[in-house]
């Protein structure tokens, strides 16, 4: 009821936390998925052996976490390499699983893992990039608005999720993304 | 903090009502406004202006905190040292229009309002133990998965008000083969795919008159984070099991089959080596075995003279039969005075006092290990369990004693 209210307080609002995970191949859809219901010093506090990794994965896939089988796959073999209770975690390395495409708007999509909660078709956790696209038809003004707003984060549009801000991703980048979102009416 | 006033008078103004004076005021909803989190929920800032102080918030998302045991040293628990600990968030919930259903394996549905509830069935208070079946998880090596409790603090006794679960149960009228209650409560997930909250226990607990359907704490309307406008109050049981944001009773013939009853709040049927997975033949957590905690002096707390250990002692089912003090890291234990059991409260944690004559200067902890009536002893160190739930080790706090 007072949900355009409330994207208005959203943006100043949401805390601007940088919540990490060791970088290497999979962290970057390991936060996004985690981070999606709860902080990540879950993750950090508490190595566990591969096992326990996979029955956690199967609790929260369970209480609800968007993720498919793939994805869960990706994140069992980064949390026991990475958070195991059993051996040391190696050295950061870059996280070769996101961004791997050659094409540009797919890089992104992967390297800031848009993908964990938006699909161009399909409602995953926040709106497809069609419906963006339908709601902004016509509106002038949308691409800048909407640039801001992948960075800065927001609530309250298309419903309770909060989307977390982007802050790692640059002003150019995100005009960028916004332009190609809106093309996919 | 923003801490709100408006919305405290509110609640005031329902017990009021409640009690039979005056009529219902609705929260204000534009006290929800200045917020982070999701619509109709209640930020985790509103909720922690209601804490202590000495309140340690372990987790933001999903909010978990307590006090310390030394913040604890009340025999009916204050709300603001409450334990807090939710799966989801915290809903904001309109009280007029809340209903509590009852459905399932029952002769006839019923539907009410937290009035309805008031005025038809008899009213009761009782002063129980709710614990977090996670409480004192961060004293397991090695870290078991899930919120790091403190050893001490996940856990509180209030005098809870409301009605029977048994009368309403009777009034509703049960059917052959019902075995289990289910609660489900209205805490909203950050996603739209979050399986609700549901537990369930078995009709044997459910029809225990100490087990209720509670809106009051402490002669308030339960706080936001404690289940406003209405929870279920399983007492001596871990907490998951009082249900809070109580809108749905149904009666089963088995136990519910959901994540929160299959994979969460189970423990290994057979012990198994620290470190291990979870076996595939798993119980559920219901009572928390027997427990204690020193509450007075405070860790590290500095004295000239005689030291009165105080704690507080409580076991899930049965009773407390004694509790001892050692003061010489276990080689030998003295009995302390502990309080008679309260026949009204028989769920409500006891008070123990032992008066320590120092020897000489010089630093001592002192440890503390309950009996039941069963005679079972707490144990050093509690079995290591992959989810890291029931620890009830011997709490131990040091003091200086000067010269």
């Amino acid at each position: 009821m007072f949900g355009g209210l409330l994207a208005a307080f959203a943006c100043s609002a949401f805390p601007q936390q940088e919540e990490k995970l060791i970088s290497g191949p999979g962290s970057t859809l390991t936060e996004t998925k985690c981070k999606i219901c709860h902080e990540l010093q879950h993750i950090r506090r508490a190595p566990l052996s591969r096992g326990e990794w996979a029955d956690n994965l199967k609790n929260m896939k369970e209480r609800g976490t968007p993720m498919t089988d793939a994805e869960m796959s990706v994140i069992l073999d980064y949390l026991s390499t990475y958070y195991n209770r059993e051996k040391p975690a190696p050295d950061p390395s870059p996280d070769t699983l996101a961004g791997a495409s050659d094409d540009p708007i797919q890089k992104l999509l992967g390297t800031h893992a848009c993908a964990a909660c938006h699909q161009v078709d399909k409602r995953v956790v926040g709106p497809s990039f069609r419906e963006v696209a339908a709601r902004y038809a016509g509106d002038a003004g949308a691409a800048q608005r909407l640039a801001a707003k992948i960075r800065a984060g927001g609530q309250g549009v298309w419903g309770n999720v909060p989307m977390p801000p982007n802050a790692s991703l640059s002003e150019a980048d995100a005009k960028t993304l916004a332009g190609w979102v809106l093309q996919q009416n | 903090m923003a801490k709100s006033n408006k919305p405290d008078a509110s609640r005031r103004t329902f017990l009021t009502g409640i009690a039979g004076a005056g009529a219902l005021a609705s929260l204000p909803m534009a006290q929800a406004l200045a917020q982070t989190e999701p619509p109709d929920t209640v930020s985790n800032d509103m909720v922690k202006g209601e804490k202590a102080k000495s309140m340690q918030w372990h987790s933001e998302r999903p909010l978990t905190g307590s006090v310390p045991a030394h913040e604890h040293d009340f025999d009916t628990t204050p709300n603001d040292r409450m334990f807090v600990r939710n799966n989801l968030t915290t809903p904001l919930i309109d009280l007029k229009a809340h209903r509590l259903k009852i459905s399932g394996l029952v002769d006839k549905e019923l539907e009410f309002s937290v009035y309805d509830l008031a005025k038809n069935f008899k009213t009761v208070s009782m002063r129980g133990m709710i614990e977090c079946a996670g409480s004192g998880r961060a004293a397991f090596q090695p870290r078991a998965s899930g919120t790091p409790w403190l050893d001490t603090g996940g856990m509180g006794c209030p005098l809870w008000g409301g009605v029977r679960l048994v009368d309403l149960l009777k009034a509703a009228g049960l059917k052959p083969g019902a075995a289990h209650v289910a609660g489900q409560g209205g805490d909203p997930g950050l996603v739209p795919s979050a399986a609700p909250v549901i537990r369930s226990i078995p009709m044997a607990k459910a029809m225990n008159e100490s087990t209720l359907v509670a809106w009051a704490m402490n002669n308030e309307p339960l706080p936001w984070v404690h289940g406003y406008p209405l929870r279920l109050v399983v007492p001596g049981w871990v907490g998951s099991a009082s249900t809070k944001w109580l809108h749905t009773l149904t009666v089963l013939d088995a136990p519910f089959k959901g994540t929160y009853m299959t994979s969460s709040y189970v423990m290994p049927r057979v012990p198994v080596a620290p470190g291990e997975k979870m076996p595939p033949l798993t119980v559920s957590t219901e009572a928390w075995p027997v427990k204690s905690i020193i509450t007075s002096p405070a860790p590290n707390a500095r004295t000239k003279g005689p030291v009165l250990v105080r704690g507080r002692a409580w076991v899930g089912e049965g009773a407390v039969d004694r509790v001892e003090i050692s003061s010489d890291e276990g080689k030998t234990w003295q009995r302390a005075d502990l309080a008679p059991a309260d026949r009204l409260h028989p769920y409500a944690w006891r008070r123990f006092e032992y008066d320590y004559k120092p020897q000489g200067p010089g630093y001592v902890s002192f440890l503390a290990r309950a009996w039941d009536d069963k005679g079972n002893a707490q144990p050093a160190v509690s079995q290591w369990n992959p989810l890291g739930y029931f620890w009830n080790g011997w709490h131990r706090v040091g003091v200086v004693v000067e010269a």
